[in-house]
């Protein structure tokens, strides 16, 4: 080969390297890291996108509470998507934490209802993807405890020493609400006043106060321990399976419902990837599995209308067209709002 | 080779720069947001406007104060039970045991292989409901009703911290001991020295660093404890750390945490100084 040629190939051959290098960089890095709560790295709970993207590593980071996920999510956490449940929508948009999703590159979008989208929505955009939800009320034990109407079981000494309310200053603003007929949402400093000083009085009537679900509480409701508590109906669901007497109340005041969301960081450069992530956390075998293996409700409606286990559909309240009726969304509030709770909540502990 | 002045910085350097990176850096970054006058999430890159506010909060608080009386006392009556009976062991270990110490001492060091959670996950085996205690007490006709107060109490949340940190007290009781020469315990004898006599006025005082070391290893650790009372001590047996772990996660109010943090940390620095002031190592260290 002549020497011209030789340079020629060679300029060639260094061109076509760093177009190669060039595009290398400027194509999505094929890799997650999800800003998640434990237990939801099992594969279970996201194996519809394991299947069908084999070499995409996904990998996990921990919060503990929808306040750590937002505060790591503040630090500059290099998480591309982030799960976390109602109420907290406004701070990543506020914060400038978040993306719009593009919803027409989801297949399994229609699947999930319009009322669970409109949770997701913020300003008019898509921000946020619904996936699990659920109630919260009382879960009680039908051979020591008769009917539950109202949340004020939590607060009934005849249960002493046999109660477990959940160790959440908002939870704790959200039931004294309920039962005062208060707006959570416009508590006055006194009304606050006396929610502290109802929930010191509560305090002693407590076995423990629970944190983790399936760590602290089924087991004590499955045990004995506890007779009524504040609690998911996942809980209630594990204990009928174990053949434990309970019953989940239908509080003259509604009960609560949450839902959980997933959102893509808007420092992430995986976006189609995380698009795809969220498809497939959509995807039918994934929202069974947080069905069946954690007893959630799913935003995949076709899932929902696929049960046919009596326990979750007790659990869930499938056959109770009213159910929704009374029921109490979780609304937002502000994060002085949230400071202020979470202050009285520990006060309330340290007493 | 290295002359004694090249030495010197090889051997302290690595340690310091080790403590520097991951306590004093931690520390500062600590003391910086526990004087932010925001609650709730805060993002460090956001201004800083140095306030007490969250010291006026933590210490305008009686509840708060309350807590870390309550959790002073009961980390000071933990140690000091942790301590009492750890040196019998240590005692055994270091003058009876013989030949077969090292035995013992792998004995001793046995509970360390299984990991904390699960040593107090027993812990909730034992003390709970339809646990041995009460099977126990059950099945002996002492008691008709499980009893309660074995588990989610302050009670239960001391018996097992008593526990968990005999092995850790016992470990400087040993080396101190060990370091004792037999020689001036024959001479105490010689001179008419009973067993008793000669425990008290040569073995005591000659292992007292030893002991007050394991006090104050099993004291300041166990005043923030938080992972304890979180599993078994319900809700009479919440502890100071609980509120500083709940600030610094489930609220996420970290300026709040920080401050309660430093006002333990200033508290237990200056009890300890107190105590060492009080108890002259000097006068009865060898």
């Amino acid at each position: 080969m002549p020497a011209r040629n030789r340079i020629r190939t060679l300029f060639a051959l260094s061109a076509a390297t760093v177009l190669m290098l060039a595009a290398c960089k400027g194509a999505e890095p094929q890799n997650l890291l999800v800003l998640e709560w434990s237990g939801y790295e099992a594969e279970d709970f996201w194996t519809d996108f394991k299947t069908a993207n084999a070499d995409a590593p996904v990998t996990f980071e921990f919060g503990i509470s929808d306040a750590d996920i937002l505060a790591k999510m503040e630090a500059g956490s290099q998480a591309d998507l982030f799960h976390f449940y109602s109420g907290w929508q406004q701070f990543y948009v506020d914060g400038g934490l978040v993306q719009e999703i593009d919803t027409s590159k989801l297949t399994n979008w229609d699947k999930v209802p319009d009322s669970f989208k409109e949770q997701g929505r913020v300003n008019g955009k898509q921000y946020f993807l619904p996936w699990d939800w659920g109630f919260s009320s009382i879960l009680y034990n039908t051979d020591e405890v008769p009917e539950v109407t109202s949340w004020d079981a939590l607060l009934n000494a005849d249960y002493a020493d046999h109660i477990s309310m959940w160790n959440d200053g908002p939870a704790a603003v959200t039931v004294s609400s309920y039962i005062h007929g208060w707006d959570e949402t416009a508590i006055t400093a006194d009304q606050l006043a006396q929610i502290e000083q109802e929930w010191i009085a509560q305090k002693p009537l407590n076995a423990f106060y629970w944190s983790g679900e399936y760590e602290d509480l089924c087991p004590a409701v499955q045990d004995g321990t506890v007779w009524v508590a504040y609690a998911w109906q996942g809980c209630y669901a594990a204990a009928l399976y174990e053949g434990v007497p309970v019953a989940y109340a239908d509080p003259a005041e509604g009960r609560n419902s949450w839902i959980g969301f997933y959102g893509i960081s808007s420092k992430s450069d995986s976006y189609e990837l995380a698009l795809k992530f969220l498809d497939a956390k959509l995807a039918d075998l994934t929202m069974s599995n947080v069905v069946n293996l954690f007893y959630y409700g799913a935003a995949n409606q076709d899932v929902m209308n696929a049960i046919e286990d009596e326990v979750l559909i007790e659990a869930f309240g499938i056959n109770d067209p009213s159910i929704l009726e009374n029921t109490n969304f979780t609304p937002p509030v502000t994060a002085d709002q949230r400071s202020a709770w979470t202050e009285m909540w520990a006060r309330v502990q340290a007493e | 080779m290295l002359g004694r002045r090249g030495t010197l910085p090889l051997l302290v350097g690595p340690p310091l720069v080790w403590l520097a990176l991951l306590f004093v850096a931690p520390l500062i970054l600590i003391v910086a947001f526990s004087l932010r006058p925001e609650s709730g999430v805060v993002n460090a890159a956001d201004p800083w406007n140095p306030s007490l506010v969250q010291y006026g909060k933590v210490l305008g608080t009686p509840a708060f104060l309350r807590l870390l009386g309550v959790s002073a006392v009961m980390a000071l009556g933990i140690a000091v039970a942790a301590t009492i009976l750890a040196y019998p062991l240590a005692y055994f270990l270091a003058f009876r045991a013989r030949t077969r110490a090292t035995l013992f001492l792998a004995l001793l060091l046995v509970p360390f292989a299984a990991s904390y959670l699960l040593r107090i996950m027993a812990w909730k085996l034992v003390l709970g409901p339809a646990g041995a205690v009460n099977s126990l007490l059950s099945s002996a006709g002492l008691i008709s009703e499980p009893l309660d107060l074995l588990l989610y109490s302050r009670g239960a949340v001391v018996i097992t911290l008593v526990y968990v940190w005999i092995p850790f007290a016992a470990l400087p009781i040993l080396a101190s001991l060990q370091r004792i020469e037999r020689s001036q315990l024959e001479a105490a004898a010689d001179l008419g020295a009973g067993p008793w006599t000669r425990f008290r006025r040569v073995t005591l005082p000659l292992s007292l660093p030893g002991t007050l070391a394991a006090f104050f290893m099993v004291f300041i650790p166990t005043i923030g404890e938080y992972v304890t009372p979180t599993l078994i001590g319900g809700t009479g047996g919440i502890m100071y750390g609980n509120l500083i772990q709940d600030f610094f996660g489930r609220a996420g109010n970290w300026p709040l945490g920080a401050a309660l943090a430093m006002v333990m940390l200033i508290l237990t620095v200056v009890g300890v100084l107190i105590a060492l002031r009080a108890v002259d190592l000097r006068r009865v260290a060898p």
